[in-house]
């Protein structure tokens, strides 16, 4: 069996301890499962990235229930009542717009992962846009793209040998006339397009011949991208307006020009169904820096915000049926990502600032369903926004490994780091699978003494280098405090302050990238 | 010798086609003529002479204006479009002068939208402050626009109460329009400025409304945070002392600017984004050392008058480098409205032809909108993605979606369109005749100088002479000797009412100009 290289010797550079504060499911693949995952990895997998531009209020989308009176008293002239919305659980509920992703949540096809966004989040539109799709550091600054190096890697020497015969199709596709740097390789490694018959009408027009030569000057490099991009239209065209024409949207998306994410998704279905072996694609749903006016005055449920999240639900959920409808459901993996939510208290007119963390929906038939972590704290805040739960790549390293199946080596060709994994795609091992993997992994963590007054030391031993969460969670779920580091192999005591912590039973839990445990305390005074 | 040195020649056809390329919209063949010949000192004082206001746009079929109502129309869905093809005429019937392409510049700068602004009357009032501080003060237009009531409306200014401080305002302020962001250096630390200043700038902005009566600024005390404000080590820690007064929100808006055009960085930006707009999309250390840091210096040194600026950066002989010739793309508005200047197309008269000149330019618009330049619509606060985004910038007007359609124009414009008046039912053919057109050049029967004159005409570059003779023996005449345009061409002018010759010729010559507007060369600037 073949063994995962975890950390890549130097890349692993310690992390700033960080006191995130939420609870977090186990994640991670046991390393069978994941090798698994590995060999039936195929070719015709696609991944749908749907961007929510302007940075979406992630409080008011997936509403933490268990929480009201905080999230009442924070943004009482945008609170949505209880009531009112829809709930996946007891603790979590989604907008009351969202119904048809509510149904796509019970079926087992929609993921939810709680409180996502990156160390240090940029409060700025353009760079934190940047961030996401470049799939950087906060203070890194890469002019690729992740999906970009993903298709670089996965197709060399674009565009100069393709189309060929094992790959005929354009390698990503993105519905909007502006192209995103998620997508940009060495060279943009998609096709821009508005509409599949017009495109191919519009350049069967202007097709050009002959000039090859250019200058060896600023204009000449302008000039051989633009013929690039001539060529590059010319020559798939033909094939997306074949595979346009040859399919039919069998779901009913809500009617063209209302919803332009249906629009979009519309198109899309038809390509995949039409038989285009294009691997990513990448649409956008603007209008979500709800500043201003996200609610109606009278009615909560209604306003910008409510529109906007019935587009996304809608359009998600038509495209799900159109491509169940198709047999290709088993074949598209969807994901949404916005560049940062919003505050958490809201501001006087009747919208919410830039804020940090926010939820991100997986979505596909292949999704193991469900919410992957705790609903973000609303009390325990970095200046008023919400704290990090998970890293928006280890979603990508979870899409990148469990869906496309990349070997460590093409891993790290698009992400440098390893980040770890969540379980979002069935076949990746659930809790208790994982349980077992740890504890063949030998992991261990004890605390003394136990019960606990005014302080415990938490001890373990580390056999391997790894990322390291601590996480204390009280009797409700709620996540008290968290360690989080980069930490060498070795054994370890973490002195624990519990003086500010009520009496009562606390669970902790040690992650590791490969595996985690979890022990009990009583803290009594 | 320095980049910033003065450009020491004489202007040449070449040169002065280059400058009124870049600081226009193309360049007809009559302004390059007033400026060859000229030395750069006369040419600039040309282009940057004061010009006077231009007459309000009108609604064609009444001829009136709807601009000084004092109550919004409910026309106002089409007095956009009305008043997109008045700045569109303005534009392409402009004597030389840079300002309309520097209200561009601002507009793009300070950006706006109808689709958020909601208010046709606002956006005029917005496009009038532009134009007249085109040329003006920086630091008077960074006032102006900080009360501006579309800009109030656009970012929320006028939401922003001391009870509730809504920052969307004095982030972009910072962000965007004036000090520009640095890196992250730690969180919430965008060197040049903090998120705690984003806040805190907030609250010196609180008070201001919009009154859609009069359209214009209100400060309503009541509403203003009368505290001091305490900015960051990044501001020198000033303090901008909190007022109480009827004056206190325009003092503490002076005051908040004055510390912010106090800090070089404040300059630099500026500088750096008319540098991306004008000149090339890259900033390199040299660059940034030997250009933008000097008309930094020159900005403040002349209290932030944009003149000296524009002049220095027009005038040296960095801008006429072989290597800045032809290294931008055309943005779109360059393209078409650049088009229809090169190609001397007669536009309707504006006053005795006024439903048809607004007509005219109301049927480039959606031209300009496919190509991704549509005039009070940016597609976000930071404008036009092209003059931003890395790695591509210029390169984003151009992609699969774009391409098509920009090597369409050529034929649209040739082959002509019929206009309609909407009141009279009364139609217009615009046309271009290319025969007419040829004659203004000498020799229009050696094919030689046909292709010399046309593609001097139409490129900013140079064609190899490869590239020429396949003009001549590919596109001019397929597989016809080079005498056979002489033949022609002697035949049509000693019998030019003789439709059948002209038509003949017409086609080859067509053909030529279609294919001269479709190669990548025709692209750049």
């Amino acid at each position: 069996m073949k063994r995962r290289d975890f950390i890549r010797g130097a890349t692993a550079v310690a992390l700033p301890l960080s006191l995130s504060g939420y609870s977090a499911r186990a994640m991670g693949l046991s390393p069978m499962l994941e090798s698994l995952a590995e060999l039936t990895a195929q070719a015709d997998r696609y991944l749908v990235l749907i961007q929510l531009a302007g940075g979406n209020d992630g409080i008011n989308t997936v509403i933490p229930l268990d929480q009201m009176s905080t999230y009442n008293s924070l943004r009482s002239n945008i609170a949505l009542p209880e009531n009112k919305v829809l709930k996946l659980t007891n603790a979590t509920g989604l907008h009351p717009s969202m119904v048809g992703m509510k149904s796509l949540y019970d079926a087992g096809n929609l993921a939810v992962v709680q409180g996502v966004t990156y160390p240090t989040s940029n409060f700025s539109h353009f760079r934190s846009t940047d961030v996401w799709m470049s799939g950087s550091d906060y203070n890194e600054y890469l002019s690729t793209g992740w999906a970009g190096r993903y298709l670089d890697n996965q197709f060399p020497n674009y565009p100069g040998s393709y189309p060929n015969a094992s790959m005929p199709d354009p390698l990503a596709i993105q519905i909007s006339s502006t192209p995103a740097l998620v997508l940009k390789g060495s060279v943009p490694m998609g096709i821009n397009l508005q509409d599949p018959e017009a495109f191919n009408r519009l350049v069967s027009g202007t097709s050009v011949n002959g000039f090859t030569t250019t200058p060896d000057t600023a204009a000449g490099k302008q000039i051989t991208y633009i013929r690039q991009v001539q060529a590059q239209s010319e020559v798939y065209a033909k094939v997306i307006q074949k595979a346009n024409a040859s399919a039919k949207n069998l779901a009913t998306y809500t009617a063209a020009g209302v919803n332009p994410l249906a629009d979009q998704l519309a198109i899309v279905a038809r390509l995949i169904a039409g038989g285009l072996k294009t691997r990513v694609y990448m649409v956008t749903l603007g209008g979500f820096d709800t500043h201003n006016q996200q609610v109606n005055a009278t009615d909560h449920t209604i306003g910008t915000h409510a529109v906007l999240l019935a587009r996304l639900s809608e359009a998600m959920t038509s495209f799900q049926q159109d491509l169940k409808l198709m047999k290709m459901d088993d074949k598209v993996l969807g994901m949404t990502f916005s560049e940062f939510g919003r505050r958490v208290g809201s501001n006087g007119s009747s919208g919410t600032d830039h804020g940090s963390a926010a939820p991100v929906f997986v979505f596909g038939k292949a999704v193991k369903g469900g919410i992957i972590g705790a609903n973000p704290s609303l009390t325990n805040l970095d200046n008023g926004n919400l704290k990090m739960q998970y890293d928006f790549r280890q979603i990508y390293a979870s899409i990148l490994k469990q869906w496309f199946g990349t070997s460590s080596s093409e891993y790290s060709a698009v992400l440098s780091k390893d980040f770890t994994q969540l379980p979002l795609i069935q076949g990746s091992t659930s809790v208790a699978e994982e349980q077992q993997t740890f504890a063949t992994n030998g992991i261990r963590v004890q605390n003394y003494p136990n019960p606990v007054s005014t302080s415990t030391t938490f001890e373990y031993t580390l056999p391997y280098t790894s990322r390291v969460r601590l996480i204390v969670v009280d009797a409700q779920g709620h996540a008290v405090t968290t360690m989080d580091e980069q930490q060498a192999a070795g054994s370890y005591s973490i002195n624990f302050n519990t003086a500010s912590l009520a009496s009562g039973a606390y669970t902790y839990r040690l992650e590791t990238e490969r595996g985690w445990a979890s022990g009990k305390m009583i803290v009594a005074r | 010798m320095a980049l910033l040195d003065k450009y020491p020649a004489t202007l040449t056809a070449k040169t002065a086609e280059h400058l009124l390329r870049r600081t226009m919209f193309g360049a007809t063949r009559a302004d390059i003529t007033a400026l060859t010949g000229k030395s750069i000192d006369a040419a600039l004082d040309a282009l940057l002479k004061d010009q006077t206001a231009p007459a309000p746009p009108v609604d064609p079929t009444t001829g009136q204006t709807w601009v000084n109502d004092t109550v919004q129309s409910s026309n106002d869905g089409q007095y956009i479009n009305y008043m997109k093809a008045w700045w569109l005429g303005l534009m392409a019937t402009q004597p030389i002068s840079i300002t309309e392409k520097m209200t561009l510049f601002w507009h793009n700068h300070f950006a706006s939208a109808r689709s958020v602004v909601n208010d046709t009357r606002y956006l005029y009032k917005q496009n009038v402050l532009l134009r007249k501080n085109a040329l003006g003060n920086f630091k008077t237009l960074a006032r102006e626009i900080s009360i501006d009531p579309a800009m109030l409306r656009y970012l929320n200014g006028n939401r922003n109460t001391k009870a509730s401080p809504q920052e969307n305002y004095a982030r972009e302020l910072q962000e965007l329009f004036t000090i520009g962001k640095g890196p992250e250096i730690s969180a919430g630390n965008y060197t040049t400025y903090t998120e705690q200043d984003v806040r805190t700038a907030a609250r010196a902005l609180t008070g201001w409304t919009d009154n859609a009566t009069t359209v214009t600024a209100v400060f309503n005390l009541n509403q203003h945070d009368t505290a001091d404000k305490q900015f960051s080590a990044a501001y020198q820690n000033t303090i901008i002392k909190g007022r109480n007064t009827a004056t206190a929100g325009m003092d503490e808006l002076n005051d908040l600017l004055d510390m912010i055009f106090r800090q070089n960085a404040t300059s630099e930006y500026i500088c750096r984004k008319l540098y991306r707009f004008f000149v090339n999309f890259e900033v390199t250390p040299t660059i940034e050392s030997e250009v933008i840091v000097p008309l930094g210096k020159t900005l403040r040194d002349n209290n932030f008058e944009i003149k000296p600026v524009l002049r220095q950066l027009l005038g040296s002989t960095h801008f006429f480098d072989n290597n800045i010739i032809g290294a931008m793309i055309k943005a779109p508005l360059d393209l078409i409205i650049g088009m229809v200047r090169q190609m001397q197309i007669t536009i309707p008269n504006i006053t005795n032809q006024l439903a048809f000149y607004y007509s005219y330019f109301d049927s480039l618009r959606p031209l300009a909108t496919t190509l991704q330049q549509d005039v009070f619509e940016l597609p976000n606060v930071a404008g036009w993605s092209a003059y931003y985004q890395e790695p591509l910038y210029y390169q984003i007007w151009i992609n699969s979606a774009t391409m098509p359609p920009r090597a369409n124009l050529g034929n649209t414009l040739i082959n002509g369109w019929t206009l309609t008046n909407r009141a009279t039912g009364a139609t217009m053919r615009v046309t271009f005749d290319s025969l007419v057109f040829l004659q203004q050049f000498p020799n229009p029967e050696d094919p030689n100088k046909v292709i010399d004159n046309l593609t001097q005409n139409f490129f900013a570059i140079d064609l190899t002479s490869e590239q020429k003779d396949e003009l001549l023996t590919k596109v001019l005449l397929p597989n016809l000797p080079a005498y056979e345009w002489t033949v022609e061409w002697n035949d049509y002018m000693k019998t030019p009412n003789d439709a059948q010759k002209k038509a003949l010729i017409k086609a080859k010559l067509d053909a030529l100009i279609k294919y001269m507007m479709l190669i990548a060369e025709y692209q750049i600037t």
